[in-house]
């Protein structure tokens, strides 16, 4: 959703070119390494905004023009990108893929949760040294945008790194109590009496 | 080349039913410009590991060598020579001494070693200028915010060009924008000037910067992460790892 709300945004400042918009969204979302979104994917996306209305050709369509098409916002296309505005950005940390792993790894014999918790935790500090020097190698004077970005990612990390370091103190506890189990419905005719 | 070898190591306080084992046979080679991060809960031992290889405390039993010379073994004169020869310390206070400035506090260690007071203030600028402190010279501590202050402590450390610097817990005392300023000095020490740096810290961001980090739990090391370096290096040690799960 949020590729479509920068390309909208992108084009409430001016009418744009589609590889402009490639180059403008990577720029905003801090590099191709940061955020990788195919060309491919932007015109797809824009000209689905076309077909709804919420952006429009400023030059003309026609198939036949060697022109390139510049795309320009329409009046339901900024309405659409003021109603983005308003709302929250809330993302979902507890939809968690080592969470599952670990929950999965307490009932099998065959796997050692300290183990997955120190390979987890080794991964994540490797991510956090890779985005730590990343960070500094940018230029607080140019480059701060990024910078924040960067801030961003070394506090996720941290946070998921202190999340293991308590799972780790706690494991012997949640390894004695039973994992969450689905409530499972009797299914069918009830039994006769 | 090895620059730290530590084998068997073990301390152990008190004894009888007020034992405590700080320590217990912890074996670890850290090589020459390596930055080590040294990280587990409060009392598991890191802070007793530097100060063994520091040698500010004996072991209760196992070695400790440094540049290939058995620390353990020295004679207390012997030590201190070598800690002041070829080791820094930075610690969380600061440990300035309040009338001096930043140019005497960083180049008392020269002083007291007998080199000429000239000499001395000349080096002692030159880490101050490589700290970014070069217009705080004459400032004293108390004219200083902690950051800088800890960039002193730094200087002092570096003065007299020690191989290893020993940092325990550099930043701890600090808001996490000063942190991360220390952390980046510590990274130059190895990165620039190839020193080797084992900092004991309970930080992850600031374990971060380190090229390697050391988990420690009871006494005992538990895990052992390269961060840096070849990324297939990397990978090798995952897999590894993985496959002894």
């Amino acid at each position: 959703m949020s590729v479509r709300h920068a390309l909208l945004g992108l084009l409430a400042q001016q009418p744009r070119y589609g590889y402009e918009l490639c180059a403008g969204f990577t720029a905003l979302a801090g590099g191709r390494e940061n955020w990788d979104v195919k060309p491919a994917q932007i015109y797809t996306t824009l000209s689905r905004m076309t077909d709804s209305g919420l952006v429009t050709l400023a030059n003309g369509k026609n198939d036949n023009s060697l022109e390139k098409p510049l795309y320009s916002i329409t009046l339901v296309g900024m309405e659409e990108l003021m109603n983005w505005f308003r709302d929250s950005v809330l993302e979902e940390p507890h939809q968690d893929a080592f969470y599952l792993k670990l929950m999965l790894s307490l009932e099998l014999d065959e796997v050692d949760a300290v183990r997955l918790i120190q390979i987890q935790r080794t991964a994540l500090f490797q991510e956090l040294h890779r985005i730590t020097e990343l960070r500094q190698s940018l230029d607080p004077q140019q480059q701060l945008a990024q910078i924040l970005l960067m801030d961003k990612a070394v506090m996720h990390l941290e946070a998921d790194v202190r999340w293991l370091d308590m799972i780790e103190s706690r494991l012997e506890e949640v390894q004695h109590q039973p994992p969450p189990k689905p409530y499972l419905r009797p299914r069918g005719r009830p039994p006769s009496q | 080349m090895t620059m730290i070898e530590v084998k068997d190591l073990s301390k152990v306080y008190g004894s009888g039913e007020t034992k405590v084992i700080a320590l217990d046979s912890v074996n670890l080679t850290i090589e020459q410009g390596q930055f080590v991060a040294v990280m587990g809960p409060s009392g598991c031992g890191k802070s007793t590991l530097l100060h063994l290889i520091g040698g500010l405390d004996r072991p209760t039993t196992g070695t400790v060598t440094v540049e290939g010379k058995d620390i353990s073994k020295m004679s207390d004169t012997t030590l201190t020579e070598l800690r002041r020869r070829k080791m820094g310390f930075i610690f969380q206070f600061y440990n300035l001494i309040p009338v001096l400035d930043a140019v005497e506090n960083t180049a008392l260690p020269l002083i007291l070693d007998g080199v000429k007071p000239e000499t001395a203030r000349i080096k002692a600028k030159e880490w101050l200028t490589r700290n970014k402190l070069e217009d705080r010279g004459s400032h004293r501590p108390d004219e200083l915010s902690g950051g800088q202050q800890q960039r002193v402590a730094i200087s002092r450390a570096m003065v007299a060009d020690p191989v290893i610097v020993l940092a325990d817990e550099p930043t701890g005392n600090l808001d996490s924008r000063s942190g991360d300023e220390i952390a980046s000095v510590l990274r130059k020490i190895v990165s620039d000037w190839g020193r080797t740096v084992l900092m004991v810290t309970h930080d992850p961001r600031i374990a971060a910067y380190a090229d390697r980090i050391i988990f420690l739990k009871d006494g005992r090391i538990v895990d052992d992460a390269l961060l840096s370096g070849d990324n297939g290096d990397n990978a090798k040690r995952l897999k590894e790892k993985v496959e002894a799960l």
